[in-house]
């Protein structure tokens, strides 16, 4: 068992010693305040709590111990309650590193290992030197890499088709796209621990980095520039100052400008500094962009994508290709305007939290065919051809935006009537303008495909989203109708994958078909998901070679049935054995016994 | 097709006098202690909740069912939306079977199906007799077992 970095405890005794600080000095306060102490306890509280903090720290620097052994990463952790997990490697999701500023400078960083069961990162090292870094990740990789081919050669000599595991490595080498010189022999043997960089599929540059920027809106860039507002109080005063002699405002009106009937001075002073605002929020937004997008890289080595990050905060990461859920691509009008698309890869692994976890990691921004290319690196799929919602879905679309005009219209006639009294509450009926062209536009960006691996749904004008889906990822499949779509006999099917971002409502959905092809739909994506497993538990995966591995074959089925029988007692009293002999039976266990064995 | 059994019925409507009458004592309670609300509406209100329960208690047992498919548990369910699910065995996680105090006293069980999926990762099928609800579950290992489901994500 290894210790973290040492330089990471100074960091966290630091770290927690100012906490403790903090929170002495205010506890000290307080009691100074209410319980009539001598002033002088509050250092002295401020210096116990420092203590305190510090020490706490250092013990929980201490007792954490982590190693990597065989096919397991085991954790010992927790000062009080004590904690020991194993994390078989072949369950690992993702590794995600992260380097924030500090971490930088003292050459440190952060490595979490995500899998798919949990609702939080499984392990986290915070942290280690960058050379552990690579041997952490390296490691994780052969492992997986290794017990992936074990279990193939077993399968190879159990079926002892030899042709067949020929057209395997075939397809592998199909699969491998970029470099199809590599031979497949090269992921377990040649020189995994090497090959710092492998292939690189996609780099920022400057330009392209500003033009993500400026196409990629945050929504909460307005928010956040509200927020920091107050900081620069004074500029605001001259701006707004100056934006009101524009205007032509008079001077003794400036104080009262908010209550003064002129109309439209108020009208262009409130436009132009709502532009203003506008600027600056934009500004706000390429500002933060580019500080998490700067030094974008994505490569590609050994079978695992891994992308890099940051200005200041460095992230990066693997993605192991065989374990990718779903592709997003989304593109917003811009986007679409000027072309671009961006791709995001999504695993079981991330847990959810952060903006970059949820929404998986890949491509921000690149020129269209260069996303559908790297998608089919991914996972390989044909043209997509859309098969959009009936004609009636787009009347469907009609009666509700009317529904909301209406009811805005009434709102305003009701606010106008009651409060204001100008009699121009009629202007609102102007929102019954765009409710046909927004329907429209509504509808003919819906659809679906059913292509021969993968299931495409996809939604939305604004910002358009693809959803791929392998059918052999899929997992539960529904069929919803409210009353509206069965008064018009549509329905909306969703294909439910383990990917984490559909946590937040970004299950596939192919919205408003006509019920009986919905049913058709459902059947179907039943048949192929048993198919497709089936293929690939043949070893005729067109994706990638690891998962091949990852399937118990048919022979050894009674031991994988144990397995899986025993899954929730294994689970809730014992971590995974860790000798080779259980491999086949890790892979047929459940996530749940992604071994945490928790006090 | 299966259907639930028919007290589940009785299962539902009293879960809803339970939730309503909880959410009127809180009225009640904004009532005495913050601002003073009619009583009338309260106790309205209560009705009206309680018989909304009730009926919508009726409607779902009329309308959910559920089957085991030659590879896929399918439900239908939902009295606004209605939904159909697909669950295939190769999907299942582990199978539970659950008993709340109001399902305990009127005899019910529920056995809820998880898969790694993420919208539906738990699907329960409320109002069956224990005996069928622990029969149920032992069927749906079985299923997800005679699947062969590899790492199930």
């Amino acid at each position: 068992m290894t210790r973290l970095h040492p330089r990471s405890a100074v960091v966290r005794v630091a770290r927690g010693a100012l906490q403790g600080a903090f929170f002495g000095f205010f506890a000290g306060s307080v009691g100074a305040g209410t319980a009539f102490l001598p002033a002088l306890s509050v250092p002295l509280v401020a210096v116990f709590g420092a203590l305190l903090g510090g020490g706490y720290a250092l013990a929980r620097y201490l007792r954490f111990r982590y190693e990597l052994d065989g096919d397991t990463l085991s954790v010992e952790s927790g000062v009080f309650a004590r904690q020991s997990r194993q994390i078989p490697l072949g369950r690992v999701q993702n590794v995600d590193v992260e380097q924030n500023v500090v971490n930088r400078l003292l050459g440190l960083a952060v490595v979490r290992f995500e899998t798919a069961g949990g609702s939080a990162t499984e392990a986290t090292l915070d942290a280690v030197d960058e050379s552990e870094v690579d041997r952490l990740r390296n490691y994780v990789r052969r492992r997986e890499r290794e017990t992936a081919a074990e279990s193939r050669v077993e399968t190879d000599a159990a079926r002892t088709g030899a042709g067949e595991s020929d057209a395997g490595e075939t397809t592998d080498d199909a699969f491998a796209g970029d470099d199809p010189g590599e031979p497949t022999g090269a992921l377990d043997a040649a020189s995994p621990d090497s090959e710092p960089d492998g292939d690189l599929l996609f780099e920022f540059g400057w330009r392209e980095l500003l033009t993500y920027a400026v196409v990629s809106v945050r929504p909460a860039a307005p928010v956040l520039t509200l927020a920091g507002l107050p900081l620069g109080m004074d500029l605001v005063r001259v701006v707004l100052r100056f934006n009101a002699d524009l205007v032509g405002v008079s001077a003794a009106l400036r104080p009262w400008l908010f209550g003064s009937p002129e109309g439209t001075r108020l009208l262009v002073f409130a436009a132009v500094t709502l532009t203003q605002f506008l600027l600056l929020a934009l500004a706000v937004s390429v500002a933060l962009t580019v500080v998490e997008y700067h030094g974008f890289r994505l490569t590609r080595a050994n079978g695992d994508l891994r992308y890099e990050r940051g200005l200041l905060r460095r992230y990066s990461g693997n993605i192991p290709l065989e374990k990718v859920q779903t592709l997003t691509v989304r593109e917003n009008v811009l986007m679409r305007r000027f072309g671009y698309a961006s791709l995001a890869v999504e695993t079981a692994g991330y847990s959810g939290g952060d903006q970059q976890s949820t929404q998986g990691v890949a491509v921000p921004l690149a020129a269209r065919d260069e996303v559908s290319e790297l998608a089919r690196d991914v996972e390989p799929f044909g043209d997509l051809d859309f098969e959009r919602p009936p004609e009636r879905a787009r009347r469907r679309y009609v009666a509700r935006f009317s529904i909301a005009a209406a009811g805005l219209t009434a709102v305003a006639y009701a606010a106008d009537s009651l409060v204001f009294e100008t009699g121009y509450w009629w202007l609102a009926l102007a929102l019954f303008l765009p409710v046909v062209p927004a329907a429209h536009l509504r509808w003919r960006h819906r659809g679906f495909d059913l292509d021969d691996s993968v299931l495409a749904t996809r939604s939305g004008f604004w910002r358009r989203t693809t959803r791929l889906v392998p059918y052999y990822r899929l997992q539960t499949v529904f069929v919803t109708r409210s009353p509206f779509q069965r008064r018009r006999d549509l329905a909306t099917v969703g294909a439910d994958t383990a990917s984490s971002s559909s946590l937040l409502g970004g299950v596939a959905r192919a919205y408003d078909l006509d019920e009986e092809v919905a049913v058709e739909l459902r059947e179907e994506l039943r048949r192929r998901l048993t198919a497709h497993i089936a293929m690939r538990r043949r070893g005729e995966s067109t994706a990638d070679d690891a998962d091949v591995g990852d399937d118990p074959n048919a022979d050894e089925a009674v031991a994988d049935d144990e397995a899986a029988t025993g899954d929730e007692a294994m689970a809730s009293e014992d971590p995974m054995e860790t000798d080779d002999g259980a491999v086949a039976d890790d892979e047929a266990a459940t996530r749940d016994e992604t071994a945490t064995d928790d006090e | 097709m299966e259907r639930l059994h028919p007290r589940v019925r009785l299962l539902w409507a009293l879960s809803s006098v339970v939730r309503t009458t909880v959410l009127a004592a809180v009225a009640f309670a904004v009532d005495r202690f913050l601002v003073a609300l009619p009583q009338t509406a309260i106790a309205a209100g209560w009705l009206v909740l309680v018989l909304a329960g009730v009926g919508r208690a009726l409607l779902a047992h009329r309308i959910w069912r559920f089957e085991l498919q030659d590879d896929a548990l399918f439900l239908i369910r939902g009295v606004v939306t209605r939904t159909d699910t697909s669950v295939p065995y190769v999907r299942v996680q582990h199978v539970d079977t659950t008993r709340g105090p109001i399902e305990r006293s009127v005899g019910l069980a529920s056995v809820v199906v998880y898969t790694a999926g993420s919208r539906g990762a738990d699907i329960t099928i409320p109002g069956l007799r224990p005996e069928r609800a622990t029969e149920l579950r032992e069927r749906l290992r079985d299923l997800a077992i005679e699947s062969e489901a590899t790492d199930a994500v």
